[in-house]
């Protein structure tokens, strides 16, 4: 969206501007979220020997644990950078994984592919959940019908319900995932938020079929994963040096793997709710997360972002004739949808304020990776009003 | 020259896509056009939907959801499932298909099946000839619905009868090895293929590129493959995949 | 805006969907009155010779408005398959003649034991001189026919791409602003696409 010199702050050091919710900027205008990032890159020692230290500990934990097993821990895979890249980095680290995959039906060809290409030339072994095809459908149906933006939030909460259910069919505790902050940012609190409750409230209340595959992450089952089953949340590529571009030409190179040139076109519902539905219906433009964690790290100056983000997002071809189809809706529906009333994730029941009240057991539980930290710093405290 | 063929064959029941074994246990897959959707996008020359529950009463086809499927290829697609009559094989053109599959027709009609090769070319009519080895005796018998009713037919007599009806393909399913990765049944294709003179599309059993190579070496041009590109290994996770070309 | 014609032979579906897919504007019609309006037209068709040739010459005003807008006002005009057939004077399937529109004639493959008939799969058809339908195609020119009987020009110049099956044939024609190809560019993935776009673009 565009960003406009005049009458807008910046921040001094990535592009994050003065709409982004819950910022704020310090003296030298650098914002929040920079400052967030520098954190945690302190505390895990990022592409730093602390960082090394601490993961060859956590490695040399996963190996010990899971020793007697077939497998020695989980990883979820999309057929994207990253988690290509972790299974690349996991087999070099000499652990056993199990590559899990939650197929939500809508998959590109580029996604299976390079899941088939990377876990092939790997040799590892594949779990995939497909979730009925009507069922899903209806639920995304149910999102765009409550006009929230959140379209594919049950796409991540079931990866996530996924990952952990298999990590305890198979006795094993530790989860890799392949998030980086260095490469990502942090998405900012409040712009979006899903839980297992919203998704069922917003379902219960504008869907039409009832759920029987759909695997959400209730709290009751977010806490025995926890608690009970004590599954530990990795993000190894927070502990080192990572460059999507160097991880990109490795994966060519070792395994045959394929780059798109453009986030989340490994999923359709993902590429409708980036290029489509946030931008036309919410003017929400997530570029900004990427581009600024661009900046921040010196892979892109600050001008060239700046004029990326603003240029209009073009959707593929022949995408929202697609959703159309799946979701079953003629144009005239899809119009009064886009025209539709906006709701947000407050109109709704969610789990947040038992987050909130919970803060200082989630903090304990982020410092013992038992829940990553991005979790807690975006669950558990509450929104600033502006 | 004409190219050789990999076909993948999907299988339908009701909305979802599955995957079967020895015509048993359909596992799901996943979305119908979400899956063809993807092969197209990988560019197959040619695809294979079969609806398995059309031997059921009230099976009727689904024209919706065909029509939804062919609008997401720009490749020949051909359909098998319940075809009876010209009217239903009719539709199925319009909706986009280039080609119908007749199975249990060809047994219970065969009148029928040669006034749909007049009306509408023999090159639009495949023959679809599934068969399971007896245990005793080690021949080869023709099933149908599904592989549930054994018509007591010996699978070359089978096929050429078919040719006589002026049906322009064969493709030709070993229910034994069907979903198995065991590999093609090597005789007994070589041997029909030996007194046919239609293409024969092979299919049942196709477990890695090895056994694609195997197959085109004997000058079989034409496969159809299933497990192989649903799973992404036997006995593990759904993946939408194609074997690599520049490997078969 | 392109116009298929729909007179009741072969799939104009199909069509329909590829050029929505390239994202050029396209219609069906059946009605000759609407036809004559066309900017640009696309003559599909599958089946028997005769059978499309009759439906042609029946349908009111219809061959009629098609001569008119191939011959006379020189529309860009696409006959695809038994659509490009019907663009030859006659053919060795059938007893009615064709359109005429493009000196050249359709003849039956040679019976061969090692081939098969129909051409049915995937050929490479190739481009044999510069031409605005063949534009910017990739070196792997692979289209998918499906076809008893193949189109021999009476003139060399008419024949822009060529195809080996057991014998050499043209697999595209040209003559003016009439344009014909064998294979199904709406079944050929994306030489198929280069094919329609080239075709809307003339």
């Amino acid at each position: 969206m565009k960003i406009s010199e005049i009458g807008s702050q910046i921040c001094s050091r990535c592009i994050y501007d003065n709409r982004i919710s819950n910022i704020s900027f310090d003296k030298q205008g650098v914002c929040n979220y920079c400052h967030q990032v520098d954190n945690l890159a302190d505390e895990y020692g990022t592409g730093m020997v602390k960082g090394e230290q601490l993961l060859a500990k956590i490695i040399e934990d996963i190996r010990n644990a899971g020793k007697k097993k077939k497998y020695d821990c989980i990883i979820g895979v999309s057929g994207g950078t990253d988690s290509s890249y972790l299974l690349l980095k996991a087999k070099e680290w000499k652990l056993r994984p199990l590559a899990v995959h939650y197929d939500n039906t809508w998959n590109s060809a580029l996604a299976t592919m390079n899941i088939k290409k990377v876990t092939s030339a790997l040799d590892i072994d594949l779990f995939t959940y497909v979730v009925d095809n009507k069922e899903v459908d209806d639920i995304k149906k149910s999102f765009l019908l409550a006009g929230v933006a959140e379209f594919d939030a049950d796409t991540d909460i079931a990866f996530v319900q996924v990952l952990r259910s298999t990590a305890a069919k198979y006795g094993i505790r530790y989860i890799l995932e392949g998030h980086s902050f260095i490469t990502e940012g942090l998405s900012p609190v409040g712009s979006n938020y899903f839980d297992g409750a919203y998704i069922a409230d917003i379902h219960d209340r504008f869907g039409s079929k009832k759920r029987k595959t759909f695997p959400n992450l209730t709290f009751y089952h977010f806490m025995k994963w926890i608690l009970v089953y004590r599954q530990k949340f990795i993000r190894p590529l927070w502990y080192i040096n990572y460059s999507k571009e160097t991880a990109r030409q490795e994966l060519i190179t070792k395994t045959g793997w394929q780059y798109y040139g453009g986030h989340h076109l490994e999923n359709r519902a993902s590429e409708f709710a980036h290029t489509v539905w946030l931008p036309k219906k919410f003017k929400i433009d997530l570029r900004n997360l990427n581009l600024a964690a661009n900046v921040r790290r010196g892979v892109m100056d600050k001008k060239t972002a700046l004029s990326l983000y603003n240029q209009t997002i073009v959707p593929q071809l022949g995408l929202i004739d697609y959703v159309k189809k799946r979701i079953d809706i003629s144009d005239t529906q899809y119009q009064q949808i886009m025209t539709g009333p906006i709701r947000t994730w407050r109109n709704f029941y969610t789990y947040k304020k038992r987050f909130e009240r919970l803060r200082p057991l989630f903090y304990l539980l982020a410092k013992a990776n038992l829940v990553p930290t991005s979790f807690y710093l975006k669950y558990c405290f509450p929104e600033k009003i502006t | 020259m004409l190219s050789k063929r990999i076909i993948p064959c999907l299988l339908l029941k009701d909305h979802r896509l599955v995957k079967t074994k020895q015509f048993k246990n359909p596992n799901y897959i996943g979305d119908p056009c979400n899956t063809i959707r993807i092969f197209n996008e990988l560019e197959v020359d040619e695809l294979i939907i079969l609806d398995i529950n059309s031997y059921s009463k009230n099976h009727e086809i689904n024209y919706s959801l065909l029509k939804d499927i062919a609008t997401e290829a720009f490749m020949p697609m051909g359909y098998g499932g319940g075809i009876r009559t010209l009217d239903q094989a009719r539709k199925i053109f319009e909706i986009g298909f280039e080609k119908i599959i007749l199975n249990s027709l060809i047994f219970s009609s065969p009148s029928t099946v040669k006034k749909l090769v007049d009306e509408f070319g023999s090159q639009a009519v495949v023959g679809s000839v599934d068969y399971k080895n007896n245990f005793f005796s080690k021949k080869n018998y023709v099933y149908v619905n599904s592989g549930n009713t054994n018509t007591g037919i010996l699978v070359l007599d089978y096929c050429k009868n078919l040719i006589n009806l002026g049906i322009g393909e064969i493709i030709l399913t070993s229910i034994n090895r069907e979903g198995t990765w065991l590999g093609f049944d090597l005789d007994t294709i070589k041997n029909i293929e030996k007194h046919i003179n239609v293409p024969l599309i092979a299919h049942g059993g196709c477990g890695s590129e090895e056994d694609i190579n195997t197959l085109f070496k004997l000058d079989i041009c034409s496969l159809g493959i299933g497990s192989l590109v649903v799973y992404s290994k036997k006995d593990k996770g759904v993946l939408v995949n194609m074997p690599n070309r520049l490997n078969v | 805006m392109i116009t298929i014609i729909d007179y009741g032979i072969g799939n104009v579906g199909s069509m329909l969907n590829m050029f929505k897919h390239i994202g050029v504007e396209a219609i069906i019609e059946s009605n000759p009155i609407i036809i004559r309006k066309a900017k640009k037209l696309v003559l599909p068709g599958v089946g028997s010779f005769d059978a499309a040739m009759n439906n042609i010459n029946s349908i009111t005003g219809l061959r009629d408005v098609l001569d008119y807008k191939a011959l006379a006002e020189r529309i860009p005009i696409l006959g695809v398959c038994l659509g490009m057939q019907l663009m030859t004077s006659f053919s060795e399937e059938g007893k009615v003649s064709g359109l005429g529109w493009i000196p050249s004639r359709t003849c039956r493959f040679p019976k061969h034991t090692s081939l098969k008939v129909p051409h049915m799969g995937w050929n490479v058809a190739l481009p044999n001189k510069p031409n605005l339908l063949t534009k910017q195609l990739s070196d792997n020119s692979r289209f998918y026919f499906v076809h008893s009987y193949y189109v021999k020009v009476d003139d060399p110049v008419y024949s822009i791409m060529r195809t080996h099956y057991n014998i050499d044939f043209d697999s595209a024609i040209e003559k003016d602003n009439i344009y014909g190809v064998q294979f199904h560019p709406e079944k050929s993935h994306k030489n198929g696409m280069q094919i329609l776009k080239n075709f809307s673009l003339i």
